[in-house]
Formats: C-alpha cells, sequence, structure tokens
C-alpha cells in the first residue's frame, strides 16, 4: 500500500524502495498519517475535473498528507449512489443536485463551491429558425432528464415556452441527426462538440441560462454529514488542494491537457485534445474569479445559495431548503456574504 | 574570350544557345502541359477510384442493412421468443460475414415472450450468445436504442467502443420495430447489426491506392468510420484536428463531406499524412462520406520521372546537337580559314603563292575567286607600276638634265665683269618644277659694247633646253659680226627658222648698250617690253619695236629702238614668268603690280631691286607653286657699284 503510494512521487525505483521503508518506520511511529480518500467525479474524465487531476498527478493532495483515490466516473456511476453505499467519501456534483438529495433524505454537506458560473445553455439551429428563445415553441428540442433541467424548466415556464422535449443521453446526435432542431448543451463541451460535428458557430444560436438568470453554481465537493464531521481536515484540505489544481492548471494549461489526456485515454473516453482544450480554457473564469469579479474561489455566496434554493421551490422540486450554516460545515465561511 | 574563339566555336554556341532556348521552352511548356493533363488524369481516375471504392462500402453496408432489417421483420412478424431470436440472430450472422454482432432490444421484451435483450457476437469462428440486460438498463440511453426510436428511421451509429456486447470498436446499424401505423404507431424496439471498424477498415486497407494514399470514411458529424490513425476514429471528428492543426481548409472539406458533395481539392496539410488532393464522394444510403487521399508526391514523381527522361534525352540531344554543328560549321569554314592563310601569305607580299582551288559556286568559292582575281589583277598592277616608275624616272633624270643644261648655260657670276665700274648689273632666274626655256645672257661684244639679251623658249622640258642653248649659241656668234640688235635677231631668226622641224620658238630682247656714251640700241622678238627706270622723272616701259616670235618663220625685219642712258637710270628686263605669276585665286601679278613694286625700288642696287621684286611675287603667290620659270634682268648705267 505504501509502494503503491510512493509510486506517484516522480523519482527513481532505489530511491522509491528506500522511501517505503522510512514510510514503514513513519507509519510504525504513527507519526505520519495520510487520511486515505476516495474521490468520485460526477462524469467521466474531462477537463471539467482537471482541477482534480492536476492536485493528484502534482502530488498537493501528498503535500496536504491526503492518500486520495480517483473512482472513474461516469453515467453509471451515480454519486449520491456512491456516497449513500460509502463507494466514495467525496463526489463532485452540481448544487442543484446535491439539494435535491439532501431533500430526499441523503445528508449531504458542502465542502467547496468548485465551479460557481452555470454554463447551461439551449442551442439552436438557425437554418430551423432558432434565433431566440421564444423560437422554441413548439419545436423539438432534446433535453436531459434528472436535475440538470431545473433551470431550462423554469425558462420555459417563465417564458411560456412550450417545446416537444426528447430525451438527451450521452451525445447531442438527436440534435446532429436533425432530429431536433435544439438541444440543451454546457457552453464548455456539448457547444463546442457541435462546432466539432462540423457546425459553425454562426449557424447556431446560443441562450445561457446565466443571462436569463436561471443559472445556478454547479460542481461542488460534497461529503455526507458523518464524514465531515469525522474528517474536517481532510476534507478541507481536499479542497485548498483541488483549489491549487486549477491554479496550476491554469499557470500550465498544455501541462494539464496532458494529464487530462492521459485519465481520458486510460477510461477510453471519446474526445479529443482539442475539445479538452476548449473546455479547459471555458471552465476555468467560472472556478477562478477574474480580477473584477467578487466572489472567493470555492466559497458559494450566500445569496447564490439563497437563490438556488428558492428557485428549487418554485421549480416545485421541494418544499424548503437547508440553512447555509447547515450545508455549509466549514466555520471560516459562515461570515461569507 | 568569346572573341577569341574560332568562328565555328562562336557559330556552334550561338546556334546552341537559341537552340537551347527554343528547347527550353518547348520542354517548359512541356513539363507545365503535362502536369495539367496528369492532374486532369489524376482528377479523374481519383474520381473513378473513389466512387468505386464507395460502391464496395456501399454495398457492404447495405449487405449489412438488409440483414438487419431482414432479422427485424422477423422478430416483428413471427414474434418468436427468446430461443427463437437467438437462433434467427446467430443464423443471419452466420450467413453475412460482414456482420460483427446482433442484437434484438425490446422497449417490452415481456410482451414478445423474450427475457432480457438477446445479443449474438461472432467470435473467430464460433458465435458467443450474450443476454445485454445483465449490464442493466443503460442500453436504453446508446444512441443504437434511443437514436432510431426517437428519429423513427433505420441509421447508423457514430463509432463506439461497445463495452456492453462486442467489446470492440463497431458502428451499429439500428432497425427500430414499430407497431401499428402512422399516428398511433408505437416503439417496439431495435434490431441493431454491427460492424467490426477493424473488419472494415481491413477492407479499405485492400483497396490499392498510390503509395501514400488512403481512403477515410467519416459519419455524418464528422466523425471518423474509418482512417489510418486509428485513435482518431472514436475520439477525433476532422473538424476537430483541423481546430487542433489550425486548418479551416480542412474543416470546409469535412464541411462538405458531410453535406454529401462529390469533389476534388488539395490539401496542402500534411495532417493527412502527406500534402496531396483528396477526392470525395458520398455514400448516399448510408449517409457516410468517403475521402480518398491521393499524395502529391506519386503525382509528382510520375511528371519528375517524364521530367528526367526527358531532360536527359535532351541532353544527349544537345551533345549530338553540338557535334553535327560543329561539324558543319567546320565544313563551312574550313575553306575560309584555307582562304585566310593564303590571304595572310598574300597580305605579306607573296603573291606568288597560289590560292587554294575551292569547289563548289557558293559565297566562299566565289570569294576565293575574287581574291585570285584580286592576285592576278595585282600583279599586272605591280609589273605596270613598276614600268611607270621607271619611266617616270627616266623623265625625271630627263627634266634634271634638262635644268643643269639651263642653268649651266646662263652666267651666274656676279658681278659679271668686275673691270667694268660703269654699270650695275644683276640678273635671276628661277626655273619652275618643270624645266622651262627661260633664259638670260650678258657679255661683252667689244671693249666699249654690253650686250643684254633675255627669252623665252617655247615648250620646256629637255627640247626646250636645248633650243635655248642653240639660241644663246647663235646669238653669241652673231653679235660677235654685228652690233645692231636688229641685224642680230634677223639672223638668228633666219638661223633658227631654218629646218626647225619641231617648230619651236622664242621670244627674246635683245639690247646692245655703248658704255661711253650711255647710247643704247635694242630690238625685240616678240618679247615683254623692259621698264625703263629713269634715275629721275617716270618710269616708262621701253616703246613697243617691230619684230616677231623667233623661229617661226625666215625673213622678218627686225625694227630697232634706241634711247641714250643717263647716269643712274635702270632697265629691268623680264620675262612673262614675273608678270603671269599668279597666286591662290589664280589672279595674275600683271603689269600694274610690277610697275608699282619697280617705281618703290627706284635708286637700289641691282642686287637688291632684283630680290626685293622677287620677294613681292613670293609675297603675291601667298605660297602657290610656280608656275612658269622667273627671270629678271636689271641693268643700271652709270653707278659705281662701290657706292
Amino acid at each position: 500500500m505504501i509502494y503503491r503510494f510512493l509510486r506517484r512521487f516522480p523519482i527513481s525505483g532505489g530511491s522509491k524502495i528506500f522511501l517505503a521503508f522510512l514510510g514503514c518506520l513513519f507509519f510504525l511511529e504513527g507519526a505520519f498519517a495520510f487520511t486515505p480518500l476516495f474521490v468520485l467525479p460526477q462524469w467521466s474524465p474531462q477537463s471539467q475535473f482537471a482541477g482534480i487531476y492536476v492536485a493528484y498527478e502534482k502530488g498537493f493532495y501528498l503535500r496536504h498528507l491526503l492518500d486520495v483515490t480517483i473512482l472513474r466516473g461516469g453515467p453509471d456511476a451515480d454519486p449520491w449512489e456512491y456516497l449513500r453505499k460509502g463507494k466514495a467519501d467525496l463526489v463532485t456534483q452540481f448544487l442543484t443536485s446535491a439539494l435535491e438529495a439532501r431533500d430526499k433524505g441523503l445528508p449531504v454537506v458542502l465542502l467547496g463551491q468548485v465551479v460557481q458560473k452555470s454554463s447551461l445553455m439551449v442551442v439552436g439551429r438557425k437554418d430551423r429558425g432558432i434565433e431566440s428563445p421564444e423560437d422554441l415553441s413548439g419545436r423539438p428540442l432534446s433535453l436531459w432528464e434528472s436535475s440538470f433541467r431545473l433551470g431550462f424548466d423554469l425558462l420555459f415556464e417563465k417564458r411560456n415556452l412550450v417545446p416537444r422535449i426528447y430525451p438527451q443521453y450521452y451525445s447531442v446526435n438527436l440534435f446532429i441527426r436533425g432530429v431536433v432542431d435544439a438541444c440543451v448543451a454546457m457552453y464548455y463541451n456539448e457547444y463546442h462538440m457541435l462546432y466539432q460535428a462540423g457546425f459553425n458557430f454562426d449557424e447556431l444560436s446560443g441562450f445561457l441560462l446565466e443571462n436569463y438568470g436561471f443559472g445556478f453554481p454547479e460542481d461542488g465537493v460534497y461529503s455526507t454529514e458523518s464524514f465531515y464531521r469525522e474528517n474536517p481536515e481532510a476534507c478541507q484540505a481536499f479542497v485548498e488542494a483541488t483549489l491549487e489544481g486549477w491554479i496550476y492548471a491554469r499557470e500550465h494549461p498544455e501541462e494539464a491537457l496532458d494529464i487530462v489526456m492521459k485519465y481520458v485515454n486510460r477510461a477510453h473516453v471519446p474526445t479529443n485534445r482539442g475539445h479538452m482544450r476548449w473546455m479547459l480554457e471555458k471552465i476555468l473564469p467560472c472556478i477562478l474569479p477574474a480580477s473584477g469579479d467578487a466572489w472567493i474561489p470555492g466559497v458559494l455566496s450566500r445569496e447564490e445559495y439563497r437563490k438556488t434554493g428558492e428557485a428549487l421551490m418554485e421549480g416545485k422540486l421541494m418544499g424548503t431548503f437547508p440553512l447555509y450554516e447547515d450545508f455549509v460545515p466549514f466555520k471560516e465561511y459562515q461570515n461569507v456574504p | 574570350m568569346y572573341r577569341k574563339m574560332s568562328l565555328a566555336w562562336r557559330m556552334s554556341l550561338l546556334l546552341l544557345l537559341g537552340a537551347g532556348c527554343i528547347l527550353g521552352a518547348v520542354a517548359g511548356f512541356n513539363y507545365v502541359s503535362s502536369r495539367k493533363l496528369l492532374e486532369r488524369e489524376l482528377r479523374d481516375e481519383a474520381r473513378q477510384t473513389s466512387r468505386s471504392i464507395a460502391c464496395q462500402v456501399e454495398s457492404v453496408a447495405k449487405a449489412l442493412e438488409q440483414t438487419a432489417k431482414a432479422a427485424a421483420y422477423g422478430i416483428r412478424r413471427f414474434a418468436p421468443g427468446t430461443e427463437g431470436i437467438f437462433g434467427l440472430l446467430e443464423e443471419s450472422l452466420r450467413n453475412n460475414p460482414e456482420v460483427f454482432g446482433m442484437a434484438a432490444a425490446l422497449e417490452h421484451p415481456s410482451w414478445y415472450g423474450v427475457t432480457g435483450v438477446p445479443y449474438v457476437q461472432r467470435q473467430e469462428e464460433t458465435v458467443l450468445f450474450k443476454d445485454l440486460m445483465k449490464e442493466g438498463e443503460a442500453f436504453r440511453v446508446s444512441d443504437w436504442y434511443s437514436l432510431p426510436k426517437y428519429a423513427e428511421h433505420s441509421l447508423w451509429t457514430d463509432p463506439y467502443f461497445d463495452d456492453l456486447g462486442g467489446q470492440a470498436l463497431m458502428t451499429t446499424y439500428s432497425v427500430p420495430i414499430f407497431s401499428g401505423e402512422a399516428e398511433h404507431k408505437s416503439f417496439q424496439g431495435v434490431v441493431t447489426a454491427d460492424m467490426s471498424l477493424e473488419w472494415f477498415s481491413a477492407i479499405l486497407e485492400d483497396i490499392s491506392l498510390d503509395e501514400g494514399g488512403y481512403a477515410f470514411i467519416l459519419a455524418k458529424n464528422g466523425r471518423f468510420i474509418s482512417h489510418r490513425e486509428e485513435n482518431w476514429i472514436l475520439r477525433e471528428t476532422i473538424f476537430s484536428i483541423a481546430e487542433e492543426y489550425g486548418l479551416p481548409e480542412l474543416r470546409e472539406l469535412g464541411r462538405r463531406m458531410i453535406r454529401g458533395e462529390e469533389g476534388f481539392i488539395f490539401m496542402k496539410a500534411s495532417v493527412m499524412g502527406a500534402e496531396g488532393w483528396v477526392s470525395y464522394v458520398p455514400i448516399p444510403a448510408v449517409g457516410w462520406s468517403l475521402g480518398v487521399l491521393f499524395p502529391q508526391k506519386a503525382l509528382v514523381a510520375s511528371v519528375s520521372a517524364l521530367t528526367r527522361s526527358q531532360g536527359s534525352i535532351g541532353i544527349i540531344g544537345f551533345a549530338l546537337l553540338l557535334g553535327v554543328i560543329l561539324l558543319v560549321t567546320r565544313s563551312i569554314t574550313r575553306p575560309l580559314v584555307q582562304l585566310e592563310h593564303a590571304t595572310r601569305k598574300l597580305a605579306e607580299g607573296e603573291l606568288e603563292a597560289p590560292l587554294p582551288h575551292l569547289l563548289g559556286d557558293d559565297e566562299v568559292a566565289r570569294l576565293g575567286q575574287s581574291f585570285e582575281v584580286m592576285r592576278q589583277q595585282l600583279l599586272v598592277q605591280i609589273d605596270i607600276l613598276c614600268a611607270t616608275s621607271a619611266a617616270k624616272e627616266r623623265i625625271e633624270s630627263e627634266l634634271h638634265i634638262a635644268q643643269s643644261i639651263q642653268m649651266s648655260l646662263i652666267p651666274k657670276t656676279f658681278p659679271p665683269f668686275p673691270e667694268h665700274e660703269e654699270f650695275d648689273l644683276y640678273a635671276l632666274l628661277e626655273p619652275a618644277r618643270e624645266v622651262g626655256g627661260d633664259f638670260y645672257d650678258f657679255f661683252m661684244a667689244d671693249e666699249e659694247h654690253i650686250c643684254l639679251i633675255v627669252g623665252d623658249v617655247s615648250g620646256k622640258g629637255v627640247p626646250a633646253a636645248l633650243f635655248m642653248a642653240v639660241t644663246r649659241t647663235f646669238t653669241k656668234i652673231l653679235t660677235k659680226n654685228s652690233l645692231d640688235p636688229g641685224d642680230i635677231l634677223f639672223k638668228l631668226n633666219n638661223e633658227l627658222a631654218q629646218d626647225n622641224e619641231s617648230c619651236m620658238f622664242v621670244t627674246i630682247f635683245c639690247a646692245i648698250v655703248h658704255l661711253p656714251s650711255g647710247k643704247c640700241r635694242y630690238a625685240s622678238g616678240g618679247h615683254n617690253p623692259p621698264f625703263y627706270i629713269p634715275r629721275e622723272g617716270m618710269m616708262t616701259m621701253l616703246p613697243q619695236v617691230k619684230g616677231s616670235l623667233a623661229g617661226a618663220m625666215e625673213d622678218i625685219e627686225f625694227e630697232e629702238g634706241a634711247f641714250t642712258f643717263r647716269p643712274g637710270d635702270t632697265l629691268f628686263l623680264y620675262t612673262d614668268g614675273v608678270t603671269e605669276a599668279m597666286n591662290n585665286e589664280q589672279e595674275l601679278f600683271g603689269e600694274e603690280r610690277t610697275a608699282l613694286a619697280l617705281s618703290k625700288l627706284k635708286g637700289r642696287k641691282a642686287l637688291e631691286l632684283i630680290r626685293e621684286l622677287r620677294k613681292v611675287l613670293g609675297d603675291f603667290a601667298e605660297g602657290a607653286e610656280q608656275s612658269d620659270d622667273i627671270t629678271m634682268m636689271a641693268f643700271t648705267y652709270g653707278v659705281d657699284r662701290k657706292e
């Protein structure tokens, strides 16, 4: 176990054995305690999780005395399921989804709000006459199931739009093949996939939920309340190390891409470096604030939290939502605006 | 360097240069046009090749589509149950080598008496049987299940790695089954047939293309169904490659291909493996597009080979041409060279050396003939010239003799009679270049008489000189017997006229002065009257006396004139060489100018007078050639020379 662990250090074999020996000594003494953490990103490896992979590969977690194991995410790995069954200690997921899960009885707490801005959008084909959200009424539109829908449902409801809904799974192929005139997309993901499928940007119309007031904070790091209570330092350390990973990725994008592509290749994810570059470029400003932004990286603002909770109630997805203090356990965050 | 070359080399070089330019232009045109031709051929060939590949692909895909459709029909029509479906799928798989795996996924399996999702898969020679439901309901969100369901028609999925059933890279043809008609139809499930992309690529690889060329297939969304770069197949689209490598033209190609267009385009980028032409044709039945890369190298190689062979033939041709031109120019210039050698000898004076005999009647032969004529003419002319110069020399020597005779006959000692101090006498004869017949003479006829004679014989040369000598001799002899100038001239004329076959004559003036008294008698035979310059008073010409040319005819009387010198008076005798002296404007000196000059010289001694007058004459002539002898004599009576 220790040897496996030390393999991650970029040092020679002989030195590894020596270090392993030293490590054993420390362990015996109990003076060198790494906290093991099993972490599940909510989706297959891609730049959306670059901070985690970079922190892992660059040894940031080890520096924080964390022995992280990154589990392979994907459509068949539901983060809440993993938490409930104890298959993962920490997971990433959208804020809306986390509030829903908590509402359904899974006591999850937010350890860090990584992605602060929404990238959800509706993409329409201009050649099918989709120029504004109003044009969506009565038109075939593919839409994700699950909590991703919330913002879109609210948009359609607020604007009295009634598109013909088709289910959208992992691909936007219904859109590409012309079955639907519009689809939902992440700005950093599917929107660019359409470009890589031959659509020029000027042939597409895009409506970001953020611009219509229905954008909610997205990826956050979650654990169960009990896990947090037992490992508060480790939880906080994980979030800090992950943000360090993101900062490193911003400074060294090509190296970060190398790392992401390593995970992509290992998981046989059918994507390419160009797409991962786009994703990294577009998601970074949602994680690390630019000079004019007021928010703090990793910290969920009370305002955003309240907005999201109220939206969920309005969407009749839940009757009430927890107090910020209950949902966000870190003492340091209690004074945030 | 160039100018030092021989004519043959220069001609060869110039011809070769000219021919080279023309041939070069022809070769360049040939290269361009053959390249164009080859390009056109390549284009045609590319279209044919791509169409035929597209046909092959389509036939494979069509066969697979038919298999899936037949199975779907069987299941919908006969609802054969789990075992029956497995049997049907297995049968289809065994009979259709292009099918890798087949599944029948039903929305409600139990309605058809089916459990799970039957799936059969080829594994080498055997067939594996699987139930996809064992992995859960995940298949329901896969493209092969959901796309035909919502698109409501059969379709090919994007390439994907199937980790549910086949564990292979594949694309699936999926046929939806609907029950009911039109508005009321409801989705029952799909029957799929998988095509292994590995197997499919192997088929494409079997198609032989030019070195470096290859075929690739794009799905509707620009994904590669087949490509040489295997790891592109799942991950990249033609557009992602274009984006990653910054190739807008590749993106444009991709867009044309997925729109189902047909065309031919040159791709500069080597990201496709090699620079070259991409021919693209749609495979309409399956909605794919086939691209075939024809590397430029192959085309360039064939053009280059053509150019190389043409080039080497050209070089050999040039060498041969040089040889031929040299031979031809040498044969043309050989006689010229011979001529040049011969004429050099001619130039050196070897006129006797024969010129080469040149055959034919061309320019060079004619030049040779002209040179021969010139040589002959030169020989003749030189002979003539030799003769002429000999004659001329003879004449010149004759003239010389004549001059000697002329000059030897006249007295040239001054003062002539030193014992006689009562007169001053000086005379001058300047012969012209050709000897004339002027003469003068003076002698003491006896103790008291002096005889002064000036004459001018007609004609020139030796005859004139001899005639003059005869005249002088006669005069001298005749004066011994008579002191009458008329009588002397009478007798002289008769002597000269006698047997004067050459019809020569002489103008003559003869004066005899009695020195003690100063009395002077004179006679003239057609001669210019002398000037009388008295010491005091007007200068006059002596009055004319009757008398004709001496020697023309016999028995002619000569009148006598007389006057008396006073001391200091001067008599000036001359010939027409003085008055007829000419300047460059052909103007004669004339008697007036003579008189004027003499009047200015009055009182001078005879020697000075003559010399000054000669000077005046010389000034007047301004260097014009003297045309006649100039003879002057001045006699001054009664002065002491010593003064």
